[in-house]
């Protein structure tokens, strides 16, 4: 197996007050060595869940989890805590979406960074302070040695951000997680950031898996995208594939209700009527059924599978867009 | 709601109605007069027809627990509840005005909380509540009203720093922003909006402060500066203090009522806490 | 870019709004002075949709929040309805609050947890005494049918029970219960979800057709602005950069801070190549902007000028106006 990461058939419920939450159904997807894969969807749709779910990082005791998590050919499902909490940080990393939560508050940078090298690595205290300065170097923080003895607060978000990251290459993990890591950021400072992560994945050829509801910024930063409904992966292609063909109503209708510069000013957006289906209850048919302008009754009754249409290019649909039957 | 409690609370809540039916229905209760001499002294428990047993005196420790229900949850409820309306009312106002009013009042408080509690009770009955002749008595109402006023005074820093941080919090919520960009005025978005919010907080705090006030008032007992002739639990205390040798009971019956009530104004300010905690998260 | 400067006031019979100078200050927690708005004027004309877009910190939600009085602003004028807001006693202020209402940005805690749909739609109408009490309830019917809630389904459910969208029409229905002139929305659809995001502003825009109103939209998102507006100002560390309408301002930005913040936005469509004009670092500290132009330790352009003297608003044809010594072509 060549791939660095096989997903199969991962599956998670919640036992909540409400019933039993399906949150992710039965996803699957594979990742090459140093490939980069943007998960999309709204909130909602499961892909938080599934990332923390690849990791391992579900600790909640309501959580039901089945699948298979393959990374370099170890079954990491089947793993104890303490053997995977040793792949943490040195094969797996992860950078979340608020820096000022993820970082410790009342810890210096330099001791947050240099945790990592020093009881992942075995590295002495002033090796990992070593390292620790070239980390903040290779995030483009300047004055790094500076920054070792300040605190979280004393930061701006986005260098907060920048020092997530740094403690997440620390340990030169093979994937990256980044779980909608610049949503609080400024626009300007998340392109800064989407920028850093991109060169630093060449540079230490790391593979990359981006949770985000932009659109926006997967299209400039991934290699193939795989679109999430309501736990389950729509449709998954090269990202120029994607947005040349798209064949899922709803990617095609949250590509269409998107407000973008390159619009005219002051036209009405298209929408996408009602909302997602409730997750604890059961679904009959295909989950985006009740709100697909082309529904038909096949659609409300039978659960489409994904097909490869070619190409590299899975949906799952009946009537997919730009296909002749 | 009643229904969501779990079972300490049950029993708590079981408890506190009964000392509440005691307060209340005392006097009309078949009991034998609890300053009646009996035959039996330092009797114990369900012995020779007397449910708790006696004290030295012979007096029947059951009939003294239920006269003194009266004086030990009246003082903590009436202190309490006055102690949170004023309390309540200085907090919301430091709260939701800020500026000068707020520096005053948390001076205020803060000089009041700096005060034990028992010396502050001290020094009110000292000054208020007894007389410069040492042969002469004050009034038992008015050491009563005297104890009152002093735990009041106590309780309300206590419930306005609660009350000041939850109005702080409450009053930048967006809808009181909003409601203020409607034109409503302050009094009414303080009734309508910030009251309702605060009250929870209040509440819980609020039961959790009678059951610390019963404390006290058993304290003052002990001190020798409780309700004087009027019985209640501290009292029974303050008796018996030095009869653990031969009459136990006598000493084991209050403390035990008392331990107990405490445990239950914990345990449903507690579940309070909690029930209004979940609800506010699910908001 | 830091700019001030009136140049963009025309004044006229359609001016519903004139901010003149306007000066937010306040101290931070380490009692340091801050000026959140520097000296910002404004004509809001009639039935326009003027967007403020800016990243955060530059003043854009106070500014509004400043207009509306609900933030105290140091100095300056707002002129609304013949009289001088900030000079008008606070019972004359509390008279004109219905005629400029506020949509913010937490669509969730701009409700009260405890009150029903129908209750929070009736409070506006309760506090100004609006009609008989039927009359009311018609009007609220009337409300959430304008904001696409079906009446008899929401009436008597609490907000927590709906999601950031329905909770956002209802806090626009509750808006326009009093007839506004002026709407000011606080970044109204950033805490949605995408594809509810085109709902509300659809929405906004037929509101605003339906109720004759004029709006002051505030963003930190130059693609959402882009489809609500006919007139956009730029923001940064208080102070302007460039207003004008959007085609011009978003085809051709004439500031270097528009230009920045354009390419920045990241567009939906791999094959769009990204010169993204990437500036560095992060914006200044507000306790102690930059002499000059505020702008110009980020921009590209900066000289010497741009140190010693503040860029004024200037024209540049087409209704777009720019505060920056050296405007792009």
């Amino acid at each position: 197996m060549s791939e660095l990461l096989r997903v199969s058939n991962l599956d998670v419920r919640f036992d909540t007050a409400r019933g039993l939450l399906h949150a992710v159904k039965d996803v699957s997807f594979n990742l090459e060595p140093g490939e980069s894969l943007g998960i999309v969807g709204e909130s909602g749709s499961g892909k938080t869940v599934l990332s923390r779910a690849t990791m391992g990082l579900l600790t909640m005791s309501t959580a039901k989890k089945s699948g298979s998590v393959v990374l370099n050919d170890v079954e990491i499902t089947k793993l104890s805590r303490s053997e995977l909490r040793s792949k943490w940080g040195t094969e797996m990393a992860i950078v979340f979406q608020d820096p000022m939560t993820a970082l410790n508050p009342v810890r210096r940078i330099g001791d947050q960074i240099a945790e990592g090298p020093r009881v992942r690595l075995g590295m002495s205290k002033k090796d990992a302070k070593q390292r620790a300065i070239e980390l903040l170097k290779m995030v483009q923080i300047a004055e790094p040695e500076k920054v070792l003895k300040k605190f979280p607060l004393q930061l701006s978000g986005g260098m907060r951000q920048r020092v997530m990251i740094a403690i997440a290459i620390a340990c030169n993990p093979k994937i990256l997680f980044a779980d909608e890591p610049t949503t609080a950021l400024d626009v300007t400072v998340q392109a800064q950031i989407l920028g850093l992560i991109s060169s630093l994945r060449k540079q230490l050829n790391m593979s990359l898996i981006l949770v985000t509801h932009d659109l926006g910024v997967v299209a400039g930063h991934t290699d193939k995208i795989a679109v999430m409904y309501a736990g389950e992966i729509v449709e998954m292609a090269p990202t120029k594939e994607l947005f040349s063909n798209v064949r899922m109503p709803y990617t095609e209708a949250l590509l269409n209700s998107i407000p973008r510069i390159t619009n005219q000013s002051g036209i009405r957006l298209p929408v996408i009527e009602g909302r997602l289906p409730d997750p604890t209850l059961p679904q009959n048919g295909c989950g985006f059924s009740a709100r697909c302008k082309y529904a038909t009754e096949k659609c409300h009754t039978e659960r489409p599978q994904l097909v490869d249409g070619g190409n590299g290019h899975m949906y799952r649909c009946f009537f997919p867009l730009g296909v002749n039957k | 709601m009643l229904r969501n409690l779990g079972f300490f609370s049950k029993i708590s809540f079981a408890w506190l109605s009964l000392m509440l039916f005691f307060a209340i229905a005392g006097p009309l209760l078949p009991l034998p007069d609890p300053s009646e001499f009996s035959d039996a002294l330092g009797a114990g428990i369900f012995t020779s027809g007397h449910l708790l047993g006696t004290d030295l005196n012979g007096y029947d420790l059951f009939a003294n627990i239920v006269v003194g229900s009266r004086n030990s949850l009246f003082i903590a409820i009436i202190s309490v509840g006055l102690g949170s309306l004023l309390g309540g009312i200085l907090g919301i106002a430091a709260g939701y005005l800020r500026g000068k009013t707020d520096y005053v009042l948390t001076i205020f408080f803060n000089i009041f909380l700096s005060i034990p509690n028992l010396i502050l009770s001290l020094v009110l009955i000292a000054v208020l509540a007894t007389s410069p002749d040492p042969t002469q008595t004050v009034a038992d109402s008015r050491r009563l009203v005297v104890i009152i006023i002093s735990l009041t005074i106590v309780i309300i820093p206590i419930l306005g720093r609660i009350t000041r941080g939850s109005t702080l919090a409450w009053t930048n919520a967006e809808f009181v922003v909003a409601a203020k960009s409607m034109g409503m005025k302050d009094l009414m978005i303080i009734r309508r909006h910030i009251i309702p919010n605060v009250l929870p907080s209040i509440y819980a705090v609020a039961f959790l402060a009678i059951g610390i006030v019963i404390v006290v008032e058993g304290a003052l007992s002990l001190l020798g500066i409780g309700v004087g002739q009027g019985i209640s639990w501290g009292s029974m205390l303050a008796r018996s203090q030095g009869d653990l040798e031969y009459a136990p009971t006598s000493l084991f019956v209050p403390l035990t009522f008392l331990a107990l009530t405490v445990i239950a104004c914990n345990q449903i300010g507690d579940a309070l806490r909690q029930h209004l905690d979940s609800r506010e998260s699910k908001l | 870019m830091a700019g001030s400067g009136k140049a963009h006031i025309q004044g006229g019979e359609d001016v519903v709004l004139h901010v003149e100078d306007l000066v937010v200050e306040y101290r931070t927690a380490g009692n340091q002075k801050v000026q959140a708005v520097s000296g910002i004027s404004l004509d809001l004309i009639k039935g326009e949709t003027l967007a403020i877009v800016g990243e955060s910190g530059c003043g854009k939600s106070t500014f509004g929040k400043a207009v509306m009085q609900i933030v105290a602003p140091k100095s300056g004028s707002v002129v609304f309805q013949g009289s001088d807001l900030m000079k008008s006693t606070k019972e004359e202020l509390r008279q004109l609050r219905p005629k400029m209402q506020m949509i913010f940005q937490d669509p969730v805690s701009s409700l009260d947890p405890r009150f029903t749909v129908s209750k929070i739609v009736k409070e506006p109408l309760e506090i100004w005494s609006r009609g008989s009490d039927s009359e009311q309830e018609s009007k609220i019917d009337e409300l959430l049918n304008s904001v696409g809630l079906e009446p008899a389904l929401v009436r008597e459910r609490h907000a927590y029970e709906f999601s950031g969208g329905q909770c956002q029409r209802i806090s626009i229905a509750r808006a326009l219960a009093l007839d506004p002139e002026i709407l000011i929305c606080d970044e109204p659809v950033s805490a949605l979800d995408v594809s509810v995001q085109a709902q509300i502003l659809n929405l906004l825009q037929d509101m605003k057709d339906q109720y004759g109103l004029t709006m002051i939209f505030i963003s930190h998102d130059l693609a959402v602005v882009k489809a609500v507006s006919t007139r956009v100002m730029v923001m940064y560390l208080g102070k302007v950069c460039e207003i004008g309408n959007p085609t011009d301002l978003y085809k051709n930005p004439r500031h270097h801070y528009t230009s920045a913040l354009i390419s920045a936005i990241p567009v939906p469509d791999p094959e769009f190549s990204i010169s993204a004009q990437i500036i560095d670092g992060d914006p200044p500290s507000p306790t102690n902007p930059p002499s000059g132009c505020r702008f110009r330790t980020r921009c590209p352009a900066a000289t010497e000028l741009c140190a010693a003297e503040e860029p004024q608003l200037r024209e540049m044809g087409g209704g777009n106006y720019v505060a920056c010594h050296h405007p792009r072509d």
